[in-house]
């Protein structure tokens, strides 16, 4: 009795422990998060966990029975399940699980072999992995790098364009002839170019980011940073003397961005040494040749001049004759050497002697009171139109824009005949002044026209009438009036007279140059 | 009578002037060059100077600058006759105290008469 109690009691121990085990085992496959299937070595689904019912949709009878290649991409799992059977087990294969909806969802498989006691293949436990949001995640993260590559590329050629940029200016820059020196927002040098280097004999690195007033320690610079001042007034053409034989024309150009908020100051050096020797000479050469070739006309002029009027005794009706022509030649020659001497002097037109602020309509009536006796004796109405208000001050060379007043008064009196009327007015706007001189003479034939301004330029019809004019008063006249910023034009019929403007800028020279630069 | 002291290198000139100046009533004195105007304008204290511009040895403008530092001499009437006419050197002259200029082939000997009355009467 003992002892069959025993064995009973064993059994039943066994017994529980097998159910408890099997519950143990059940309730773990039932728990399991990721899907678990026992398949049979036919691939036969046998087992299927609420995690794999729960991914795919289905139910345990539609699971349960299926062969395996039902739910997944049928040629990669055959080729799974036989890898399995032959190696044992396999792990983290990727493949496509099919869920009710035909969805396809990306997984990882991994099986292992189940065998029975004789180590016959009983089938394997396949488990999967959802890959979805890893996938989803691995696309987002390819799709940010390739977005973070193209940004990356596209900052790198601006970058790269920049810098090309960049260095294009700074190749302008360092080889230009004219020397260049930046001075920054807060007035220090922020750069040097070696053209400026060389101008003021010294070197980048010693005053490099130094302001002006320790600029101003080093020798030689003392013209230069006293011409800048403190402030970096703006300075245009403005000769300043460094060594004895170096004259430099010092500009400045503030840096603007937004034109209120200011960057720093562009200083630029112009080496006009040579140019300066050059314009001596020729001023020389000029003084040499007006006074050799007006020297021994002079003295016919006031021989001549004096014979007529009697200072030297009497002459005859026919010496008087010859002695007048002899006069009148000798007038054109002089006349011819002024024009020839003037334009030797103006040709080079950036250098107006002493251009400065002046009263143009004073001016211009000198020139035309000046005129009130030849036009009188010539019985010519010659009428000044001056304007209400007052003219607006201009910028100019004295000398030269009388002559040019002159050569075209000069030509209207000349080319009008007896009893007619020149008429001389003045204009003006906010951006220039406008002197008109109308005649009622002979005109210029349509022709020519084109020809007016041109050297040595005679109109044919005047020429019959006075052969005097040496053909250069126009041409000059263009010369002056261009080299002074302003322009010049006419308008002409045959026999009804012309008339001829010329206009002077009144805005200041500075924005003409920055337009220039 | 008044002294005209004439500073010129010019023959022809010289002649033409004397001639007329003379006629008009005027004592003329010559010198051919600056250094030899210095001299006789020390001499006979004109009462007033014709100078020429070029001339040898010195010329009109460095001559001026002599005689602006000899107190006497600054106060005489100068008129530039020249032949050059180059701005800077009219501008020269005014500043050495010119008191008028012209040039030659501008103005015949007439002319020079009434700018020397203009100067003294």
């Amino acid at each position: 009795m003992a002892v069959r109690e025993t064995k009973k009691e064993k059994i039943s121990i066994l017994l529980e422990d097998l159910a408890s085990l099997e519950s143990y085992a059940r309730d773990l496959f039932g728990f399991f998060p990721n899907p678990v299937l026992l398949v049979s070595s036919s691939g036969i689904i046998l087992e299927a966990n609420p995690a794999f019912e729960k991914i795919t949709g289905h139910k345990t009878e539609e699971i349960v029975g299926r062969p395996i290649e039902d739910f997944f991409e049928k040629e990669k799992m055959a080729t799974l399940v036989e890898k399995s059977l032959s190696k044992g087990h396999i792990g983290g294969e990727e493949i496509n699980l099919f869920d009710k909806n035909k969805n396809a969802l990306p997984v990882s498989v991994s099986t292992m072999l189940r065998k029975n006691e004789s180590g016959e293949v009983v089938g394997f436990f396949l488990g999967l992995f959802d890959l979805t949001n890893s996938k989803k995640a691995e696309e987002n993260l390819r799709n940010a790098q390739a977005a973070l590559t193209n940004i990356l590329e596209d900052a790198e050629e601006a970058r790269a364009r920049a810098e090309e940029e960049k260095n294009k200016t700074r190749a302008i820059i360092l080889n230009f002839t004219d020397g260049i020196l930046v001075f920054n927002e807060k007035n220090r040098l922020a750069l040097i170019n070696p053209s400026a280097e060389r101008l003021l004999n010294i070197k980048a690195k010693n005053i490099m980011n130094g302001s002006i007033s320790e600029l101003n320690n080093f020798s030689g610079l003392e013209p230069l940073t006293k011409a800048l001042g403190t402030k970096f007034e703006e300075i245009f053409r403005k000769e300043i003397s460094i060594k004895n034989d170096l004259i430099l024309e010092l500009s400045t150009v503030p840096v603007m961005v937004n034109k209120d908020k200011r960057l720093g100051t562009l200083v630029i050096l112009h080496d006009v040494s040579r140019d300066k020797i050059i314009e001596r000479m020729k001023s020389e050469f000029v003084s040499l040749a007006a006074h050799q070739l007006r020297t021994p006309l002079s003295a016919i002029k006031w021989t001549m001049k004096m014979l007529m009027e009697g200072d030297l005794g009497p002459i005859s009706k026919e010496q008087r004759e010859f002695i007048e022509k002899t006069y009148h030649s000798n007038e054109r020659m002089i006349g011819l050497i002024n024009d020839l001497l003037d334009l030797t002097r103006i040709e080079e037109g950036r250098y107006l002697y002493k251009p400065a602020l002046s009263n143009f309509e004073l001016m211009v009536e000198y020139v035309v009171n000046s005129y009130k006796e030849e036009a009188a004796k010539k019985k010519i109405k010659l009428e000044f139109k001056k304007t209400e208000g007052k003219l607006p001050s201009v910028r100019l060379d004295a000398e030269k824009i009388k002559l040019a007043i002159q050569n075209l008064i000069d030509n209207a009196v000349k080319y009008t005949p007896s009893g007619g009327l020149v008429t001389i007015s003045l204009n003006y706007d906010k951006d220039k002044v406008e002197l008109s001189v109308q005649d009622n003479g002979v005109g210029i034939p349509e022709d020519q026209q084109k020809r007016v301004f041109s050297k040595f330029f005679r109109g044919a019809n005047v020429m019959r009438l006075d052969t005097e004019g040496s053909g250069l008063g126009l041409f000059i006249t263009k010369n002056i009036i261009e080299a002074h910023g302003g322009k010049i034009w006419f308008e002409s019929a045959k026999d009804r007279g012309s008339t001829f403007h010329f206009t002077l800028p009144v805005k200041t020279e500075f924005e003409s140059f920055l337009k220039e630069f | 009578m008044t002294k005209i002291l004439l500073i010129e290198d010019e023959e022809i000139m010289i002649g033409l002037l004397q001639k007329k100046l003379s006629q008009e009533g005027y004592e003329v004195w010559v010198a051919r060059d600056g250094m030899e105007g210095l001299k006789t304008m020390r001499e006979i204290g004109p009462d007033l100077i014709l100078l020429d511009i070029v001339m040898p040895k010195m010329g009109g403008l460095e001559l001026m600058e002599e005689m602006a530092k000899d107190q006497t001499l600054k106060k005489i009437p100068v008129v530039i006759i020249s032949n050059s006419g180059q701005p800077v050197e009219l501008d020269k002259a005014k500043e050495l105290g010119a008191k008028d200029w012209l040039i030659k082939t501008e103005f015949s000997p007439q002319e020079v008469v009434e700018k020397i009355k203009k100067q003294i009467a």
